[in-house]
């Protein structure tokens, strides 16, 4: 059955996956095993798949789908369990004014395979919104994604309202987007440029590592 | 395609248009829309056939395009193959640099006056984004630079909402007839697919109430903001240009609207979006084809690579992209200059697309009937025993007839200087920066300008310092 999973995930079949561990669950397996043991594994699959170059987006896509999936299955049984660890909390969206979220999704399902607890705020998220969710989760890291040069300039706003908070020195800020350059990262005054999602959740787990010491966290 | 196809693929887009609909990120422009007859289902506004018919009733077949200063450039719709330079990049490379940096002020203007210089290129764009202006009002400052040292008509486009309407008072200060004798077309994009966010919509009712040419830029880009398929892409891409004719109209009807595209191929491992690729230029040809079908004038993003250096693939891209735009009659071809995914301009690449653009121009303009052909061949035989170089007829032809390269190496290895081709544009660059002198703006229209620019600086509060363009 784990292996049912494990090998839908990675064909990003979500129904299937949906369905899997809707079964999993029935059987008695533990979300937190489910995680640990085959989802994360299949992602991680899925991303050395990608690196070797056997995958390609579309694949990397699908697989994030039915990853993305399978947590909608297991939230309502994970809520609970506060001692499950994470690596950090993220609270990922697409500025205000900008409607894509490929990227962004991408990113959430790699974030969330590595263990991080990932709140999607969705698209059009105005800067508030990004800061009074860092509060509210207490977040390690934003991730701000723009598709568009017109929309990226909302990417600074974001940064701005963290700054007025008091809340920039405690959070990683991440910048992606196709018209996102490592200078326009630097300018706006952010952290790690988002080039791909591996690379970034990379990144940012060793800037986690390095602020703490190595230890993990419990959710907020 | 055939005309039945393409009148096919305009029916598609219409069910997609009445059935799908479009989003609008702002009530207000969804407001305009519902009002002129589209139905709001599920957040979508749903635009029935009777109203897309009805605005392309009203759209203008034909923009006449002026310079600067009113003399008439080209007529869209007929073909024009108005060349101009990729816009907006956020990225320069210099010459001999592997790296691309960020832009300036000064770069803009280098590249706005050698671009005034350039014969194939009978436009401007506002083609970089200034670093070092404040991001607030860079795509102002962009026009500024433009309408200062060039006459030529000019692609631009605002960033914001608000900066638009100060775009268009810049060109009312220099040319109070702007609309009559439009010399500024402001691309506009919808967000694929079938999409409006608050900045474009609202931009393009702007341009119709102050009747400024509109240019319409939807961006398919294969499997990831479209159907993967050509065929997809295209009655998405259809769709989404007719949803901005029927805005547009619902605002001013009779506002002028070019019917334009970026279709892209997302590179399927990389996630780049290649715009030369044959696929993204099938996407254009076929849309070209659509707008021929309403007959309405059209652009493109053509003579330009997603190389990274100025190399093979640079010159195989722009020079066949330029090619396809000017044998298919493209009437505004944004692109010349541009590398890595309309990101990055050269000064260099822009000189040698221009030679590429030239090289288009010439094989478009075909050839014509000789009535002297055969008296020329007999006086060459007969007369000047095979010398044709002799001959009058040569004489008086050939420079019409020939269209001799400027900086493409075809000279004999012996006359040759050793460079390579891009030293030589270098050197064509660093001639024309210092010897070309563009027509100014000056007096009463300068200063008209320079006081928009105050106004732009005093509504974002923002310190104007002694300009140093």
């Amino acid at each position: 059955m784990g292996e049912e999973l494990f090998k839908a995930v990675i064909e990003g079949d979500d129904k299937l996956s949906a369905e899997s561990t809707r079964k999993l669950l029935e059987r008695g397996l533990a979300p937190r095993e489910i995680i640990s043991s085959i989802l994360v594994p299949a992602m991680r699959h899925v991303g050395e798949l990608y690196e070797r170059g056997e995958y390609f987006i579309p694949e990397l896509i699908a697989s994030a789908e039915a990853f993305r999936a399978c947590m909608e299955v297991l939230r309502p049984h994970i809520g609970g369990l506060t001692d499950v660890p994470v690596t950090g909390v993220a609270v990922f969206g697409t500025v205000r004014g900008d409607i894509h979220e490929l990227g962004k999704n991408l990113a959430v399902a790699v974030f969330e395979a590595e263990g991080f607890q990932v709140i999607d705020l969705g698209v059009d998220v105005p800067p508030e919104r990004f800061a009074e969710a860092v509060e509210q989760y207490n977040a390690d890291v934003v991730g701000m994604s723009a598709l568009m040069t017109t929309t990226m300039l909302e990417q600074r706003n974001v940064v701005e309202e963290l700054k007025r908070r008091g809340l920039r020195d405690r959070v990683i800020v991440v910048a992606g987007g196709a018209p996102v350059t490592e200078e326009w990262v630097r300018e706006i005054g952010a952290d790690v440029w988002g080039r791909d999602a591996f690379e970034t959740v990379r990144i940012v787990k060793e800037m986690l590592v390095k602020r703490r010491g190595g230890a993990r966290r419990s959710p907020a | 395609m055939s005309r039945s196809d393409a009148e096919e693929i305009h029916a598609e887009a219409l069910r997609v248009l009445s059935t799908i609909g479009v989003f609008f990120e702002d009530k207000g422009v969804e407001e305009i829309v519902v009002r002129a007859g589209g139905v709001r289902r599920d957040g979508r506004v749903l635009l029935p056939e009777s109203l897309v018919e009805d605005s392309l009733k009203t759209v203008p077949r034909r923009i006449r395009l002026y310079d600067r200063d009113g003399n008439l450039v080209a007529v869209l719709g007929e073909g024009a193959r108005v060349f101009n330079p990729g816009s907006a990049a956020i990225r320069i490379l210099d010459y001999g640099a592997t790296e691309p940096r960020s832009p300036t002020l000064a770069d803009l203007k280098n590249l706005v006056v050698l671009a005034d210089a350039l014969q194939g290129l009978k436009a401007q764009s506002t083609a970089l984004v200034p670093a070092d202006v404040p991001a607030e009002v860079r795509d102002v400052v962009r026009l500024y630079v433009v309408l200062k040292y060039s006459s030529k008509p000019v692609v631009t486009g605002a960033f914001t909402v608000e900066n638009l309407p100060l775009m268009v008072e810049m060109l009312a200060s220099v040319r109070e007839d702007y609309a009559e004798k439009p010399f500024a077309v402001f691309d506009v994009c919808p967000t694929p697919p079938l999409s409006w966010s608050t900045i474009t919509s609202r931009n393009l009712v702007d341009l119709a109430r102050l009747n400024a040419p509109a240019e319409l830029i939807p961006m398919p880009s294969l499997g990831a903001t479209s159907p993967v398929t050509i065929y997809g892409a295209l009655v998405q891409h259809h769709a989404e240009n007719l949803s901005g004719i029927a805005i547009s109209q619902a605002v001013r009807p009779g506002a002028p609207v070019i019917y334009g595209g970026s279709p892209t191929m997302i590179h399927p491992y990389y996630g780049t979006a290649s715009i030369t690729s044959p696929e993204a230029v099938l996407i254009s040809l076929g849309y070209r084809d659509l707008a021929r079908l309403l007959d309405l004038p059209t652009h493109t993003y053509m003579a330009l690579s997603d190389s990274k250096q100025v190399d093979y693939q640079a010159g195989a891209e722009a020079a066949y992209t330029a090619v396809v735009a000017s044998l298919a009659g493209f009437d505004v071809v944004s692109g010349a200059g541009m590398l890595e995914y309309e990101s990055v301009q050269s000064l260099e690449k822009l000189v040698l697309d221009n030679e590429a653009v030239m090289v288009a121009g010439r094989l478009t303009r075909g050839f014509d009937r000789d009535p002297a052909a055969t008296q020329a061949l007999a006086e060459g035989v007969l007369e000047k025993r095979g010398n044709f170089l002799a001959l009058k007829h040569t004489r008086q032809n050939y420079r019409k007839e020939i269209r001799i390269p400027s900086v493409w190496d075809l000279e004999p290895r012996a006359r040759a200087a050793r460079q390579a081709l891009l030293e030589k544009a270098h050197a064509a660059v660093q001639e024309i920066l210092s010897t070309h002198a563009p027509k100014l703006l000056e007096g009463d229209q300068l200063e008209k300008l320079d006081n928009v620019l105050a106004k732009l600086y005093r509504q974002h509060n923002l310190k104007l310092g002694k300009p140093n363009i």
